[in-house]
This record gives C-alpha cells, sequence and structure tokens, in this order.
C-alpha cells in the first residue's frame, strides 16, 4: 500500500535546455494542448512548465459542470465541440472522465429573464446545441425537490433546460490528458515556476525558470488566474482582466435527490449532487481583484439562504467542505485567444473567467492547430485582444454585472 | 479571508460596504489626439499585480467617498504606503 509513489505521467523528467514549445501553466488548457500538439500535429518535443502541481489551479476548483448554452454565436459552437469531445477523449485515453450529460436546468424568475432564456436558446437551436424554454411545472416534474410556490423571494416562472450538459469528473480529466500527453512524449515539470519570457526582435526566444532555461519559439501562456499578471509583468502587455475569486462548497452526502445541474442568476447560485451525494454548489464572488484562494462565511451565508428557497429540502443541511479558485473576468465575459500578434510566437489563452473548466478540451485542439501551422484558426478570431480597442466586445452577459471595476 | 477597508471619513470598515474602483490608472487621458489604443488601455487595461497595487475604492453603502487605498492582492490586506509603486 505504501508503495513508491509513482505518477501516471512519468517520473520526474530533466529540464532540457530547449523544446519545440513551452506551456505555461499545467491546467486543463494546457494539457489539453499538449496532447492535441503531440497526437494531431507530432509535435512531441513539449514542455508544461507548472509552479505547482498539475491541477492545482482552476482545474481542480471548479465545480465540474460543462455545458454549450452560451449567448453569443462566436462562443456556441466552441463550447459545443468541447461538450461533443468528452465521449471521444473518454474513449481514447482509455480513462473514465466520468461524464454525466444529466442535463442542466437554469432556472428563471422573472418574464424579463425568461425572454433572455428565450434569445439563448434560439441561439443555441441554430447552433444545433438541444435547449428548450419549460415551465415551472414542467421544471418541477424534472426536479421534484424544487420550490416552484410563489412565497419565496425570486419565484420561478420557468426554466431554460439542455439536457445535453451535466458534469465531468475534472480531476479525472487531468489525470487522463496527463497521462496521455506523457505517453506521447510531452514532459510535463512540475513545482518549476517561470521567471521570465525571453523576447529579440518581436520574436520569442525562451523561458527562464527557476530550474533553469529553455530555448524555444513557440510559448502558450495558459496559467489560468495567474496569465495577466505573467503577461503584464514579464512582456509589458497589459490585458483587459480583473482577477476575482470564486467560492464553491459542499453539504455532507445525502440521498438522490438531484439529478440534473440546477442554477439560478437571481439567486447567484448553482448546484449539482456529486456521485458520493453531496450537493455541490457555487457563489458569486467577491467583486475585488485578489489572488488569495481563501473562503469566507459570508457565502455560506448565501448558499444557505438561497438553496433552502428554491431547494426547501436542504433546510438545516450541513457544508462540509468549502474552497475558492481564481477567475480571471473580461469586461464581455469571453475569453482572449491570441497568438502571433503582439509578439511572434507567443500565443495567449485566458480571460475565461469562470468558463474554463468546460471549454477546455474545444480550445486544446484549436490552440494546437494554431501552435503547430501558425495560422489563427477562423474559430479562434473574434476572441482576438484587438476586439477591445475595435470596440467589438461580445454580448456573452444578458446584463451587465459589477464583476469588476470595468461596468 | 474578511477584507477590511479603511474609509477616510468613516475609518476601518468591513469590505462589503464597498465597491472596487479599479487599479489607479492616473489622469484621465487629454482628449486630443487621443488614438482607440490609448482610450482602450485607460478604460480596460489593468496590471492585475499579484502583490501591492494602489486602487480606487467607493463606499456605496456608507459616506459615499472616493479614495485611493494600497492593498496585497495575495493576502487581501490594506498596506501603509506613503509613495506610489506603480510605473505609470
Amino acid at each position: 500500500m505504501f508503495d513508491k509513489f509513482k505518477p501516471m505521467w512519468g517520473k520526474r523528467p530533466q529540464l532540457k535546455k530547449s523544446y519545440d514549445a513551452v506551456i505555461i501553466g499545467g491546467g486543463l488548457h494546457g494539457l489539453a494542448t499538449a496532447y492535441f500538439l503531440a497526437t494531431r500535429h507530432g509535435i512531441t518535443d513539449v514542455a508544461i512548465i507548472e509552479k505547482n502541481y498539475i491541477g492545482f489551479g482552476g482545474a481542480g476548483r471548479n465545480t465540474a459542470i460543462v455545458r454549450a448554452n452560451q449567448r453569443t454565436q462566436e462562443n456556441v459552437p466552441l463550447y459545443k465541440e468541447a461538450l461533443d469531445l468528452w465521449p471521444v477523449l473518454t474513449k481514447e485515453l482509455d480513462y473514465n472522465l466520468m461524464f454525466n450529460n444529466c442535463g442542466n436546468l437554469n432556472l428563471m424568475h422573472s418574464e424579463a429573464a425568461m425572454k433572455a432564456a428565450r434569445m439563448t436558446i434560439a441561439s443555441a437551436q441554430f447552433q444545433g446545441v438541444e435547449s428548450h424554454l419549460i415551465d415551472s411545472k414542467e421544471a418541477k416534474d424534472l426536479v421534484p425537490a424544487l420550490n416552484i410556490s410563489r412565497d419565496i423571494t425570486f419565484p420561478i416562472h420557468g426554466a431554460m433546460f439542455h439536457p445535453p450538459g451535466g458534469v465531468v469528473r475534472h480531476d479525472a480529466v487531468v489525470w487522463g490528458l496527463a497521462e496521455g500527453a506523457a505517453k506521447n512524449g510531452v514532459q510535463i515539470h512540475q513545482q518549476t515556476a517561470a521567471t521570465a519570457i525571453n523576447v529579440k526582435k518581436g520574436k520569442i526566444t525562451g523561458v527562464e525558470t527557476d530550474r533553469g532555461k529553455i530555448k524555444t519559439n513557440r510559448v502558450l501562456v495558459a496559467a489560468g488566474g495567474y496569465s495577466a499578471s505573467i503577461i503584464s509583468e514579464m512582456l509589458g502587455i497589459r490585458l483587459p482582466i480583473s482577477v476575482l475569486n470564486i467560492q464553491a462548497m459542499v453539504t455532507q452526502p445525502l440521498k438522490p435527490l438531484l439529478n440534473h445541474v440546477v442554477s439560478s442568476g437571481a439567486y447567484h447560485c448553482y448546484a449539482n449532487q456529486t456521485l458520493k451525494g453531496e450537493i455541490a454548489t457555487g457563489a458569486h464572488m467577491d467583486p475585488w481583484p485578489n489572488y488569495t484562494t481563501l473562503t469566507t462565511a459570508y457565502y455560506i451565508k448565501h448558499q444557505a439562504e438561497a438553496l433552502s428557497q428554491f431547494l426547501p429540502c436542504l433546510k438545516g443541511v450541513k457544508m462540509m467542505r468549502h474552497w475558492s479558485g481564481l477567475a480571471d473576468m473580461t469586461p464581455d465575459m469571453a475569453p482572449i485567444m491570441d497568438g502571433n500578434d503582439q509578439v511572434e510566437g507567443l500565443f495567449i489563452d485566458c480571460g475565461w473567467g469562470y468558463f474554463g473548466f468546460k471549454s477546455c478540451t474545444s480550445t486544446g485542439k484549436y490552440f494546437a492547430q494554431f501552435m503547430a501551422d501558425g495560422e489563427y484558426p477562423e474559430i479562434l478570431k473574434p476572441f482576438t485582444l484587438r476586439r477591445f480597442e475595435q470596440h467589438k466586445l461580445m454580448g456573452e452577459t444578458a446584463a451587465l454585472v459589477n464583476y469588476s471595476a470595468d461596468n | 479571508m474578511a477584507l477590511t477597508i479603511s474609509c477616510p471619513i468613516c475609518g476601518k470598515r468591513n469590505g462589503y460596504e464597498f465597491r472596487y474602483g479599479g487599479e489607479d490608472k492616473g489622469p484621465k487621458p487629454a482628449e486630443k489626439d487621443l488614438t482607440p489604443e490609448k482610450w482602450v488601455d485607460y478604460v480596460h487595461m489593468n496590471n492585475c499585480v499579484a502583490g501591492v497595487q494602489k486602487e480606487w475604492w467607493f463606499h456605496r453603502d456608507g459616506c459615499g467617498s472616493w479614495f485611493t487605498i494600497h492593498r496585497d492582492t495575495v493576502t487581501n490586506l490594506e498596506v501603509e504606503q506613503e509613495e506610489d509603486h506603480e510605473k505609470a
């Protein structure tokens, strides 16, 4: 039982002097990109540089929810492909990612919200994503524990039901992709921090780490919440990002009562029941930038108030664990995916906010393609950093939110 | 960890009483010869410092003052600082 620890992604490799490509950040976006680089494009001389351990950041802190019911025509196809890739990767990696497409139920609490949902649903259906508007009775049929009475703060008018969404075991994705990438020659360097990115005459020449210098002409920054600070500090490129803390928690395990992901914008609350029986629930975030990943009692109270209103059977249930992760928010709630623009050989994949988990598979696929042939894939083009100076912000939010000072 | 903020009028108060007003970016750029790059830099771009930064706050549920403080974004604690540490 107490044999020597042997990670599935091989022993700790020696850091080489040069690589074809270096990826900063051993999260899901970095691992997926490395996996696709190695398996689809034959680029196996790749190093993943991770300051902590793989899956330390958002990859292991999200609430495991996946869905493709985004709001704009640029975003929906990307998330749809990400959703379609879970069963494909499960087979290909020969690793059980525990994809449970139980469906997402997004509660609407006013006629205005129902109108906004109609537009989101029309966009989804236009892009071939299954999504329907249902009334409160139909929602109650799907989730019998739901309180559809009029005597709560925000009575339920109806819901947006998105059957192909669900939950994926996030640690399994980290381990599966790491194993798959390592098998194909990718080197994963944990406990290795990037300290500088070298640029000469507008081209990437290497990455400096606390374990030595690396020569390379391609760098992907996919460091989640730390991407913006790395890019600004090491390259002097400022990004339209505010890094906030988002908190999540689980209750004690209960008998099965929730077989869908339930979320509510008005209550700022989303919940799903894990296979262990815990209700995993997430909250809003503290609207000021910070990198603490600390938790506050404020949100336990907030979750308890919200959950006990629309799922009253949870009254009195205890919260068991509570954690937090970083969300790098952009003003338009859409990511920044760019490359070969500000610096030749620099690829930027950040600004995901709290959508980084559900998008990692398709993003990895397209970034691998981008890094392999240098051609900006059509599907990524709308996410250019230049959209902000061109005043082409995306309409991912139905209404402005006060997540950052930008709005 | 809960955040506390020192308002120049009301003193040290719970952070949830305040609204964050953004990184201190200096004065608004002059409208003469203003380019989209300069404007977007002022409006949207941030340094995202993992460390001490100078920033604006608004005492929303209090006296309504706007003021700046220095705060360490890694510990979420206010930092006493007389001079500015930013480059711009």
